[in-house]
């Protein structure tokens, strides 16, 4: 079903706050991350664990969800289609990748934070992992938002195969 | 996805991109290397961060929780 333009660009308003305030939210733990790395004082990394944890859970994860299901939205209520491009297959891929790797991982944080909040200085090992997931996560993230403004060329055969239908019935119908 | 598709209407023949084939190898070669890593024994997912002890008695248990259940 294709959306009216107002509902596309409203679709498309949430879609845009959403990703873009992903991208943001994980670029505000990277800087919790590095503070704790450099600081290394227990009462830092207390601080920098429960923020992580609090980021994570009411910030990034509720952002991911959202972009995923606006994203679907977007694709699914417009002629671009799920999978029909590239770009969107591999938009949608990276998506639910990074949703799923985040959502296995902050298991991970809310343990450390616990940690962390009884001994500081057992959760320091934790925070070249967390700077690994956040950096190779902000790079997904970007390379999405490359895919969706740049919207590269190149369509599926399935996508192939819809424009062929597409063209054959236009004329019978005309 | 603000524009409508700009796909070439006429003469353009069905193949995979050269962009695309770019990705997959990317993308084929981050799995071999996560592979490895599993294989050479890195230790990775929920509780690799969790001292020894611990490792075996993984707790989804919230330090927000925690904090809000310890007195003031």
């Amino acid at each position: 079903m294709i959306m009216t333009p107002g509902i596309r660009k409203f679709a498309l308003t949430a879609h845009l706050t959403c990703s873009v305030g992903w991208l943001g939210a994980v670029m505000a733990y990277l800087a919790l991350v590095v503070a704790a790395l450099i600081s290394q004082e227990s009462g830092t990394l207390q601080a920098v664990w429960i923020a992580m944890e609090v980021i994570g859970w009411y910030v990034i994860v509720p952002l991911a969800l959202a972009s995923l299901l606006t994203g679907l939205v977007m694709a699914l209520g417009t002629q671009w289609g799920l999978f029909r491009h590239y770009w969107v297959l591999l938009s949608l891929l990276l998506t639910i990748l990074a949703t799923v790797v985040l959502l296995a991982h902050m298991q991970t944080v809310s343990d450390v934070a616990r940690i962390a909040a009884e001994t500081p200085s057992a959760a320091v090992n934790g925070l070249s992992s967390e700077l690994v997931h956040a950096g190779v996560g902000m790079l997904v993230l970007l390379v999405i938002q490359v895919l969706n403004i740049y919207k590269p060329r190149g369509m599926t055969p399935y996508g192939w195969r819809k424009q062929r239908e597409r063209r054959t019935v236009t004329p019978a119908e005309m | 996805m603000a524009q409508t598709p700009l796909e070439p209407s006429h003469g353009s023949t069905p193949g995979t991109p050269g962009w695309v084939k770019v990705f997959g190898i990317i993308a084929l070669v981050l799995i071999l290397l996560f592979v490895i890593s599993l294989l050479t024994g890195a230790r990775h997912g929920p509780g690799m961060h969790t001292p020894s002890g611990d490792a075996g008695g993984y707790s989804r248990h919230s330090s927000i929780a925690a904090h809000s259940e310890q007195p003031s």
